[in-house]
């Protein structure tokens, strides 16, 4: 039995993630099983403990940040527990990996391509299908947000994406079983395609056998990359509804994750513009004349600057590679092909493309070597880590400052008009920015760097201001990094007060006491008046 | 002015595979990538060519598939490329190696195309002899700067570079040409454009076997190596780790221990 420890000292890292918002607990556990975890919440259920989840805590919207109560930390459920196959719509042989969900990505990852996953208290059959996984072409899981020491669980939790996301989706599609405890301590265990909601109302069996019935909430989810609230929407398969929900509906303990094989060829290439528009202009060329390109990122003119001051600096950017003067802002695109002909083929056909807007091939760093890929990522990576350090030189002299990021996406059709949107009010607003992101889902991350407090508030109001603009293009107010509790506001923005109320009670369908996540979508104040009713 | 860049194929990774009758490098291409102090080599010889205009030939010696990596130099800049190719090679020292590369530089002295400066990587990352580029300049006749980490000055006539020593740094010029190898950190090697990849896979690469530069037989491949290779092997790792869970306090008393256990 795992023991539920005071919360002291030892943990107070356990009191915060990566949002660098503080929260406060007066309990912490690390369960290692499902039976742990079952454990724990029937015995706090029963004092109406509220219940935070942790995994890695390298969210940005405080999900993981206690409010109260316990903290239940999930970081030693981290083994790989089986492999099995099955067919997909096409019937090719699927491998579908089992995971618990402290598993961190950068492990599992590192696993995969080593060959060399612990097979410990395995099945035979699961360790024959193994050898059969090693034995055949490589495979890979394919979602790949930027902080790779995230748990598996976490990426689950909020529906996690990445640059790839661009072509191959968020991590929902990639997700096959799921095994959640409920606050109670019950177990709801589901597969991909064995159960649906019957319009909005869904039926769900306990492995005790309790009949949970659920009302769906009856908003119209956007038509984008979205990380926003619950999945909603007719007949969905229950699976889904798990898939996003902030670890307000119960606690993930077993998770089956497809593997995809490895592409034979990955080739990456950025490409430098003089001016944004030409980058706009690339980006849609590239949406509908690339068909193997994998993630479409850009880097405006800022971060670029940032990055080249850095490694002006020395220290660790100084061995990037050397960024052009003249550049003004980049695109990212990532080239998943099946053969090196295939490659060549796109990849000129790029250069085609920049010399229809205005840009030239001479002005791409095309990646095909290891180390060049290597560089590549590196060069990526370091946009938002120089942005980090600039601010974390301003703390020294304002210790209160804190970098301010959007994550809103909006519908292909409105890219250039969320771009002007974000262009013209920051000028208006007097501020410095850096943009960068996943421009190939129109989802930029647009951060607000503050020289002072008037300069954050600023930016808050802001970003208040493209939530509702943002909402009425069609969009979402969060593609990637869920809403967690920093931007439940944003949430009533994009859905009103009546769907929050809707998403409210189909969690008091799994979790009646409202103890799970308490402060995650929606504020504790309307939770409690849900209860209560 | 003309440079020229001598190039290594060496394995991707640092798991080399041995074999085991000949005690020499397997080398079957597939895992084969540019030598990181070549690299080097060749992105100082791209500053140099943007400076003082002029063109790039890279060398190497190599199995047919050393082509490929040519190719890529051409796609970073190099202007042309030369691969010494043929059996009659194999299983060269650096006494054989630097041999035969000198014949491809006899033959552009012949062609009155001789460089002003040849550029070598300090060693490869697989033997780390450092031999191949005093060993060349010898047999050339001509003088060599080792371990130039900066080239501060260079003319057609002149180079003046820092290089470092056991004892510090050293500046030194020397008339062209000239033959100096350069630190992995001397430039960092840039990627490739669309239009270099374009370039790369059409640009020119002429191979040669050990007759078509005048080679002398004997002198080349195992044949030409007083080199001998008694024995090679892999270092057995035997490492421990000790990994210490629990609380602060707990990892303290643990450690502790674990100190104590080695008698510290």
């Amino acid at each position: 039995m795992v023991e539920i420890k005071k919360m002291a000292l030892d943990y107070l890292d356990f009191l915060r993630d990566e949002s660098r918002s503080i929260g406060e607990a007066e309990s912490i556990s690390f369960p290692v099983t499902e039976e742990d975890v079952c454990d724990i919440l029937s015995k706090l259920s029963l004092n109406k403990t509220p219940v935070t989840i942790q995994g890695g805590r390298t969210g940005l919207a405080a999900g993981a940040v206690p409010h109260g109560g316990h903290v239940l930390n999930l970081t030693k459920m981290n083994r790989i527990t089986g492999l099995y196959t099955n067919s997909d719509d096409s019937g090719h042989l699927r491998y579908i990996l089992q995971v618990q969900p402290g598993v961190v990505l950068s492990q599992m990852r590192k696993d995969l391509e080593d060959k060399n996953i612990s097979t410990t208290g395995w099945s035979q059959e699961a360790i024959e299908t193994l050898e059969s996984l090693y034995a055949g072409p490589e495979h890979f899981f394919p979602t790949d947000p930027t902080e790779i020491s995230a748990t598996v669980g976490g990426m689950v939790a909020c529906n996690a994406s990445g640059a790839r996301t661009y072509y191959y989706g968020p991590i929902r599609p990639h997700v096959f079983g799921i095994r959640m405890v409920l606050a109670n301590g019950d177990i709801i265990s589901l597969k991909r395609g064995e159960v649906f909601a019957q319009g909005q109302s869904l039926t769900l069996t306990t492995l005790k056998n309790r009949t949970i019935s659920v009302s769906l909430p009856s908003y119209q989810m956007p038509h984008v990359k979205n990380a926003s609230g619950y999945f909603a929407a007719p007949d969905i398969d229950a699976i889904d509804l798990i898939i996003g929900s902030d670890g307000t509906l119960g606690v993930i303990t077993q998770i089956d994750l497809e593997l995809l094989p490895l592409p034979q060829v990955i080739w990456g290439v950025s490409c430098f513009f003089t001016e944004e528009t030409q980058a706009l202009d690339f980006t849609v060329l590239v949406r509908n004349e690339i068909t193997h390109a994998a993630a479409l990122e850009f880097f405006d003119d800022h971060a670029l600057d940032i990055l080249r001051s850095q490694k002006e600096k020395g220290g660790l950017f100084a061995s990037l590679p050397a960024i052009d003067p003249l550049a003004h802002c980049c695109v990212y695109v990532d080239l998943h092909c099946n053969s090196e002909e295939e490659a060549y083929s796109d990849l000129y056909h790029i250069g085609e493309l920049l010399s229809s807007c205005g840009a030239s091939e001479h002005n791409t760093w095309a990646a095909r070597t290891a180390l060049d890929k290597e560089a590549q990522r590196f060069f990526r990576h370091a946009v938002p880590e120089s942005v980090n350090m600039l601010i974390d030189e301003r703390r020294q002299t304002n210790p209160s400052i804190t970098k301010l990021g959007s994550d809103m996406s909006v519908p292909n059709d409105k890219l250039y008009a969320v771009i002007e949107l974000y262009r013209s009010t920051l000028k208006e607003a007097g501020l410095e920015s850096a943009a960068w992101g996943h421009i190939g889902n129109n989802h930029l991350h647009v951060n607000v760097l503050p020289n002072n407090m008037d300069d954050y508030a600023l930016g808050k109001k802001l970003f208040a201001s493209w939530a509702a603009t943002v909402t009425s293009m069609g969009g979402a107010v969060s593609a990637e990094h869920g809403v967690g509790k920093l931007k439940r506001d944003f949430l009533i923005t994009m859905y009103g007060e009546d769907h929050i109320r809707e998403m409210i009670r189909t969690k008091l369908a799994f979790d009646p006491q409202g103890l799970l996540a308490r402060g995650n979508l929606f504020s504790e104040a309307w939770l409690d008046e849900e209860v209560a009713k | 002015m003309r440079t020229l860049v001598c190039i290594k194929a060496v394995p991707s990774s640092t798991e080399v595979k041995m074999d085991p009758v000949t005690n020499t490098i397997i080398r079957d291409g597939k895992q084969s990538v540019v030598n990181p102090f070549d690299q080097a080599a060749l992105e100082e010889a791209i500053c140099i060519k943007e400076q003082l205009g002029g063109s790039i030939i890279v060398l190497s010696m190599g199995i047919p598939a050393t082509e490929g990596l040519l190719r890529d130099c051409l796609s970073r800049g190099a202007d042309r490329g030369i691969l010494l190719s043929d059996r009659a090679f194999a299983g060269a020292d650096t006494l054989a190696t630097s041999y035969a590369l000198s014949c491809a530089l006899e033959q552009l002295r012949t062609a009155n195309e001789f460089p002003s400066l040849i550029i070598c990587g300090k060693m490869a990352v697989d033997g780390d002899t450092a031999q191949i580029g005093p060993e060349l300049a010898t047999t050339l006749g001509i003088p060599s700067i080792v371990n130039v980490e900066k080239v501060l000055a260079v003319s057609e006539e002149e180079i003046t570079v820092r290089r470092i020593t056991d004892l510090g740094r050293e500046i030194v010029s020397c008339k062209l040409p000239a033959l100096i190898t350069v630190t992995k950190d001397i430039r960092i090697p840039r990627m490739p454009s669309i239009a270099g990849v374009r370039f790369g896979e059409t640009g020119p690469v002429e191979v040669f076997g050990a007759q078509g530069v005048g080679a002398d037989a004997t002198r080349c491949g195992l044949n030409g190596s007083p080199t001998q290779v008694v024995r090679s092997f892999t270092p057995e790792r035997t490492h421990e780790a000790i990994t210490i869970e629990g609380t602060s306090s707990e990892q303290a008393a643990q450690l502790i221990d674990v100190l104590g256990g080695f008698g510290l």
